[in-house]
């Protein structure tokens, strides 16, 4: 199941949260080489990691299997302020817009060749939920322009914003996509049932206000 | 520059929703294309080694490739043998045919279906490769007699590819018309050229002259709304028309 982690529910996933962290740093530094990101401490934290930040935790009995995260366009975020250069037009920004940063799966929980797996699906599926839920329609992403044709078949709207450019070792394209129920249906229909990804939010601690 | 090749790749994208079959979108990319040199495109899945000729054809999805070629290509069994096919496979970003020349130079065998290719008029390519949502390797080659690209241009044509691809693949999902209707003389003449005979042999088996075969295996792709024989033969395949 996903779970989302916010501010307001942050001190009930500790846990989970640092091997999110330590899963990110596995992901992004120790095998896609961003040794920019390197921590001492073997968490990937980075300035996006605040307030406003969404995080989607795949999680299986205990263990954190996926995780990602999204950040409003309305603050600072890859785009605006790592990835300028990946814009030609005017940056797309607002409140039905989330930018979709940091997509992994720990490798055991990958596909198989290349398909989508499982916990692939559920997280696609997870954004797709938590969106319809709060009418967000798009999000932004920085990707290799190889999986661009996976999004289109999936039934998101994409449109680029800019042509892909070299960055590093890895060919690097932004755009948004664009969701509705027939992403959802097209996800569910991949995993064979039409059951929510998003678990049921936890019972709200009650604050106590002095 | 860029400015204005990522405004001509926003149209293309925009213009290929109004595209009706495979015969729309060749056409558009062709002339997307032809000013870099590119007249042919060929778009489809990577077929798994061991598949046979037939289930081969059958992954192609888009094909404005010359028709010689594509016979002799099956026919030999080359695909397997491709070094194009192979970068495919193995690469994460679009290359020019000629960047593969390093490796392949001491293939005498990948050396002749290159230089081959070239008797064909497929001296010089550009291939996108690309990933299905089922998990297939894809990959969308366009090519001339030669090719010029700037790194702009590369983005912009890397685009476009995956967009027709992306359109071709949906097309085939939700077939805008019902599946074609075929009278039993085409479903026959596309069956033998299925086989991999020559429109002489299926004229041959078919007690019929090489132009009635012709008019036949046209009217056929006219219907099946494909752009070549190979392509007929791929689209029948799919349609269950012929096995």
């Amino acid at each position: 199941m996903i779970h989302i982690v916010t501010s307001e529910n942050r001190h009930l996933y500790r846990q989970e949260m640092e091997q999110a962290y330590r899963l990110r740093h596995r992901v992004f530094v120790d095998e896609m080489k961003w040794t920019e990101l390197a921590k001492d401490d073997g968490r990937e934290i980075d300035q996006f990691d605040d307030e406003h930040a969404v995080h989607m935790l795949y999680i299986d009995h205990g263990v954190v299997q996926g995780y990602q995260r999204m950040l409003p366009s309305t603050r600072p975020h890859l785009l605006s302020h790592v990835l300028p250069q990946l814009c030609e037009d005017e940056r797309p920004s607002g409140s039905h817009i989330w930018e979709w940063t940091r997509y992994c799966v720990e490798p055991a929980y990958r596909e198989r060749g290349r398909t989508l797996s499982p916990v692939a699906n559920a997280l696609l599926s997870g954004i797709v939920e938590w969106g319809l839920d709060r009418g967000i329609s798009t999000i932004i992403i920085e990707m290799n322009p190889l999986w661009l044709l996976r999004l289109v078949q999936l039934h998101f709207r994409t449109i680029p914003l800019g042509l892909p450019q070299r960055i590093g070792d890895q060919d690097v394209l932004a755009v948004t996509a664009t969701f509705d129920r027939r992403t959802l249906a097209r996800l569910q229909e991949m995993r064979g049932n039409q059951q929510r990804v998003l678990a049921e939010p936890e019972p709200r601690i009650r604050r106590f206000a002095r | 520059m860029s400015r204005k090749v990522f405004d001509q790749t926003l149209e293309f994208i925009r213009n290929l929703d109004r595209t009706r079959d495979a015969a729309d979108i060749c056409s558009q990319m062709i002339q997307a294309a032809r000013r870099f040199g590119a007249e042919y495109l060929l778009a489809g899945t990577i077929p798994v080694p061991g598949e046979n000729r037939r289930q081969q054809i059958s992954n192609i999805l888009l094909d404005q490739w010359p028709p010689e070629w594509t016979q002799r290509y099956f026919a030999h069994g080359y695909i397997f043998r491709d070094p194009a096919i192979h970068a495919v496979a193995t690469s994460t970003s679009p290359f020019l045919w000629t960047e593969l020349e390093p490796a392949y130079r001491r293939s005498p065998e990948a050396r002749r279906i290159m230089e081959e290719a070239g008797e064909f008029s497929l001296r010089d390519g550009f291939t996108v490769p690309l990933v299905t949502l089922e998990g297939e390797v894809a990959g969308f080659s366009l090519a001339g007699e030669h090719l010029e690209l700037s790194p702009s241009e590369r983005g912009m044509l890397t685009l476009m590819a995956t967009y027709a691809l992306g359109r071709a693949i949906l097309l085939r999902e939700t077939p805008s018309r019902p599946v074609a209707s075929l009278s039993p003389r085409e479903c026959e003449a596309l069956q033998w050229a299925a086989e991999g005979k020559s429109e002489w042999e299926i004229g041959e088996r078919m007690g019929i002259s090489e132009h009635g075969v012709d008019k036949r295996m046209r009217s056929a792709r006219l219907k099946l709304g494909t752009t070549s024989r190979t392509h007929a033969v791929a689209e029948a395949i799919r349609q269950g028309l012929i096995s």
